[in-house]
């Protein structure tokens, strides 16, 4: 970078008997001190935004910066942080959104049921996954990803996830997989910082602020269910679903975990999930497994039911069955 | 070899209660989801427990048959056929000739029943038309349309009034709204066809 | 010459502030070559910030991860450099249990190369966060912790742990010779024991990461943890060989060939182990493959036409096996012109087979199956050189200083 000449600078040196701080590494190393500390002052307020930002929108980054644990905050703060956000997405993106922070239903246990018989492999689910959970569209992230298997394999790892044809393909048969919400979820175990936890209702989520971005979680799911945003999600406001909640489909941002999340906006006001919504042929069942008047006890009581990996010991709630 | 009693008896303790709680925290581990979900026989009242539970809506129409839960509910279909009432046409004054089947529902195709194809009397009332007839002769409105389903596809239709066949409408809580056989089947064809993935899944990122 | 001088000019008063001062002041002293190397290693360092920053402004999608290869290039080398810390144990042991004298003389520079070593290994951590500005989080109170639980915890406890051990000890020793007085025994030994069964902790911690996770069948293996330490007592000792040989070209820093002879015995006696530790793993993966064999067929033959690894590890294992040879058969007779070379054969070996060659399989093929390459971006490069540049440039900067203070002593000690 500072191609001085050390030879003179050292005999200057010497021959002055003194420290002198114009020439050499401390001098080069101080410029380039300062030049870090202002780049430092500039990620923290900034980072990848424009440089056009309002008092009120650094307040409120701020104020999100330095939050706290999500699950230990008072029911003030998690009202607070749920209006700042809905502020910052005005002031960020123009979209006026309604932010939940609804807690779990007291008796409610998450349960769902793939009927591998019925699945034709239209993808309907993924494609509405995408745009209920305001995925990026840029790295085409799905949490839902749809096997072509042949007859006589049992195990997604031995089907086809990327096929892209006329379906369904005779002596081939479809199956999905997502985040499973293991009731012994390897992924909580793992957190450093338990960002991700399992809700009282049974859904395993991430408070989204809270990740540190070191994928551990990744690496301990067994069954391919977590997502890493590696750019700034990108979706366009047209597309967004508004209607969000502070551990489910709100708009994330680069260096966060996410997952499926069972659709938690919608679940927790007693609807379907995206998916399971819009199955063309009813391939999914989602209910409340401590409900015995349910659809999914009915699919557990009388269908023969299988989970995947069930030999690792994560207790999924997703079980996969056939006619 | 003089231990000192105190030792060996703490040791003794130590190693007991260790041995106690390791074999407490394994043994912990046979209650699993399943065990916690066949357990919860307590019923569910999703009007008390959920904040809003959606009313009922207005193209539904309670089923005859009851699942595990009571009462439920399925979609009409008389409102969404778009030629319904069939009397406007098929009645003695009109025109009821073999010309006109091809004009009014050429577009119809019949695959039914493979080997043994059904015909359209078979589920269509030949005298009254607004209605469908079971085999036995018994006059079936058309929003009870699963009823003549049934009589083939008893399975699915076991399966169904559980809820494990068919889907849901919008909600999971509050009172069980299910979609009507005809809803996703085409009563003339009622294979779904093949077509193509809606979207695709990229090999990497 | 100027290294006398540096000696005279020294304060006569000294004190802590000075002995910060003079090891600043005899970095920046010192021939051309060591100027220009310490500017190299800057010039490195600057371009790994300049690529930290690009990465920072456009979050990981800069790197070749995705989320199927979710830990890299900067896992990889992390996973490597703690065994590399963890292996200034073995000069610790001899030096201060068995009071080897060989060994006592060159233990400074086991635990310089530690400290370097550690250092690069939490800003591997650092720059592989996808939120670093998160890392906040993790402190306790105003964060959240979540030890026992999360092996990740164990691991930032044992490695900021060690470091502190490895500063503090020497840092106190040396500190002592700098002011030209016997260390006090009491004062450090207990932390010297500490520290002992602390290095085996951050690498069997390190270990278990990975070896505690079920759904990679690669790394579930119980062999995982000791096989960490046998290469890590392998490719540790071959650096610190490399350090001495060049200390010993370049300073007046001398090094006896019976010290060289016996940080040899270590490497042979724990290469060999690694060997057998690798035999055992390839018998276990080949004999009956079966599907949770997929990963070490990725590694070594390539699956479904992926095979950028393989030649990688087969080139690992011929360095591997070829250094071990080397160093046991010990053809110039610990020389240093054929430990040289034998000693960056083995440790690039054991970079490549621990490094690369156990994280990238680990993640491939995904749990549902699928196979994908990973050939890291320049990004990743540019930030490895330069947390390598800082790792180096930080040996060099503490041992120049330790060695005169350990030089000066010696004389004036009469030893």
């Amino acid at each position: 970078m500072n191609p001085r000449n050390n030879k003179d600078c050292r005999k200057q040196q010497k021959d002055n008997q003194v420290e002198d701080n114009r020439c050499g590494r401390r001098e080069f190393l101080k410029k380039a001190a300062k030049v870090a500390a202002l780049g430092s002052a500039a990620m923290v307020t900034g980072g990848a935004a424009g440089w056009k930002v309002s008092g009120e929108e650094v307040r409120l980054r701020w104020e999100e910066y330095l939050k706290g644990y999500y699950r230990l905050m008072t029911q003030k703060e998690k009202d607070e942080t749920v209006r700042r956000l809905e502020r910052l997405a005005k002031l960020k993106r123009g979209v006026d959104i309604q932010m939940s922070n609804k807690e779990p239903v007291e008796g409610v246990l998450f349960g769902y049921a793939f009927n591998v018989t019925r699945c034709e492999g239209f993808m309907e689910c993924v494609d509405a996954c995408v745009k209920e959970n305001n995925l990026d569209r840029k790295s085409h992230t799905q949490y839902i990803r749809i096997f072509e298997m042949e007859h006589g394999q049992m195990l997604p790892e031995q089907g086809n996830g990327k096929y892209y044809h006329e379906v369904p393909v005779p002596n081939h048969y479809y199956m999905g997989v997502q985040c499973f919400h293991c009731e012994n979820a390897p992924c909580v175990k793992a957190c450093p910082t338990k960002a991700t936890w399992q809700e009282p209702d049974g859904i395993v989520v991430v408070d989204y602020d809270w990740c540190i971005g070191c994928r551990y979680c990744m690496a301990a799911c067994p069954y391919w269910g977590r997502r890493f945003n590696w750019n700034e999600p990108d979706v366009p406001n047209k597309e967004m679903t508004k209607k969000q909640h502070y551990l489910g489909n709100r708009m994330r941002s680069r260096g966060q975990m996410e997952k499926c999340t069972f659709c938690i906006q919608r679940s927790r006001e007693g609807k379907l999930p995206a998916c399971v919504d819009a199955c063309p042929t009813g391939a999914r069942v989602f209910g409340n497994l401590l409900d015995p008047k349910s659809e999914i006890r009915f699919v557990l009581k009388h269908k023969k039911v299988y989970r995947l990996k069930e030999d690792l010991g994560t207790d999924p709630k997703f079980w996969y069955f056939i006619d | 070899m003089k231990t000192p009693i105190h030792k060996i008896f703490f040791f003794g303790i130590l190693s007991t209660v260790m041995i106690v709680f390791s074999w407490q925290h394994s043994y912990a581990g046979q209650e699993g989801v399943q065990y916690k979900a066949k357990n919860a026989i307590a019923p569910f009242d999703d009007e008390k427990k959920m904040d809003s539970v959606p009313s009922l809506p207005d193209d539904s129409i309670m089923v005859t048959p009851k699942y595990q839960g009571g009462a439920f509910w399925t979609l009409t279909r008389k409102d969404k056929v778009e030629r319904f009432k069939c009397t406007q046409c098929h009645n003695p004054e009109k025109n009821n000739t073999e010309q006109t089947v091809p004009t009014a529902h050429g577009d119809i195709i019949l695959i039914h029943g493979g080997e043994e194809p059904l015909s359209c009397f078979t589920c269509h009332k030949e005298d009254e038309r607004d209605f469908l007839v079971t085999e036995k002769g018994l006059k079936v409105d058309l929003d009870h349309s699963y009823q003549l389903c049934t009589q083939c596809h008893f399975r699915q239709a076991k399966d169904w009034v559980g809820g494990a066949h068919g889907k849901r409408v919008s909600y999971w809580a509050g009172k069980r709204v299910v979609k009507n056989c005809t809803a996703c089947h085409n009563p003339h064809s009622p294979r779904f066809k093949k077509r193509w993935p809606k979207t695709y899944s990229l090999p990497l990122k | 010459m100027v290294q006398e001088k540096a000696i005279i000019k020294t304060s006569s008063v000294k004190s802590l502030i000075t002995f910060v001062k003079d090891i600043i002041y005899w970095n920046l002293s010192g021939g051309i070559g060591y100027q220009l190397y310490l500017c190299f290693l800057a010039a490195f360092m600057m371009f790994g910030i300049y690529a930290y920053m690009v990465q920072f402004n456009l979050g990981l999608s800069a790197t070749n991860m995705s989320n199927i290869v979710s830990w890299g290039l900067y896992i990889s080398n992390f996973t490597f450099l703690v065994g590399v810390a963890a292996a200034a144990v073995m000069l610790i042991l001899p030096a201060y249990i068995f009071k080897d004298k060989d060994l006592y003389k060159v233990v400074i520079v086991g635990e310089v190369v530690a400290i370097g070593a550690l250092v690069m290994c939490l800003m591997f951590v650092f720059v592989d966060l996808g939120g670093p500005l998160n890392a906040w989080h993790l402190i306790p109170g105003i964060g959240f912790f979540n030890w026992p639980s999360s092996l990740l915890t164990w691991d930032i406890i044992v490695l900021n742990g060690y470091l502190a051990l490895n500063l503090l000890i020497p840092g106190y020793i040396v500190y002592c010779h700098y002011r030209n007085r016997e260390p006090d025994p009491r004062k450090y030994r207990p932390f010297i024991f500490i520290s002992i069964f602390w290095a085996f902790g951050i690498h069997l911690v390190t270990a278990f990461l990975y070896q505690g996770l079920p759904a990679r069948p690669f790394w579930n293996n119980p062999l995982m943890g000791p096989r960490f330490l046998a290469s890590a007592f392998a490719a540790g000792p071959a650096l610190m060989a490399v350090v001495l040989i060049i200390i010993n070209a370049v300073s007046e820093f001398k090094v006896e060939k019976q010290t060289f002879n016996k940080l040899r015995l270590i490497m042979v006696v724990s290469a060999i182990i690694n060997l057998i530790m690798l035999f055992s793993e390839i018998f276990k993966e080949f004999y009956f493959p079966t599907h949770h064999s997929l990963p070490a067929v990725y590694l070594f033959f390539g699956l479904k036409g992926h095979n950028t690894l393989v030649p990688w590890i087969w080139s690992a294992i011929g360095m591997n096996l070829l250094g071990t040879l080397i160093l046991a058969f010990n053809p110039g007779r610990n020389h240093p012109k054929v430990l040289f070379p034998a000693c960056i054969l083995l440790f690039l070996g054991i970079w490549i087979e621990k490094g690369i060659g156990l994280i990238v399989p680990g993640l491939v093929p995904s749990p549902m199956g699928e196979v994908i390459d990973y050939a890291p971006s320049w990004v990743e490069i540019g930030i490895t050189l330069g947390v390598f540049s800082l790792g180096i440039f930080v040996v060099s900067v503490l041992l120049k200083p330790a060695l005169i203070i350990e030089k000066r002593f010696e004389v004036e000690q009469g030893t």
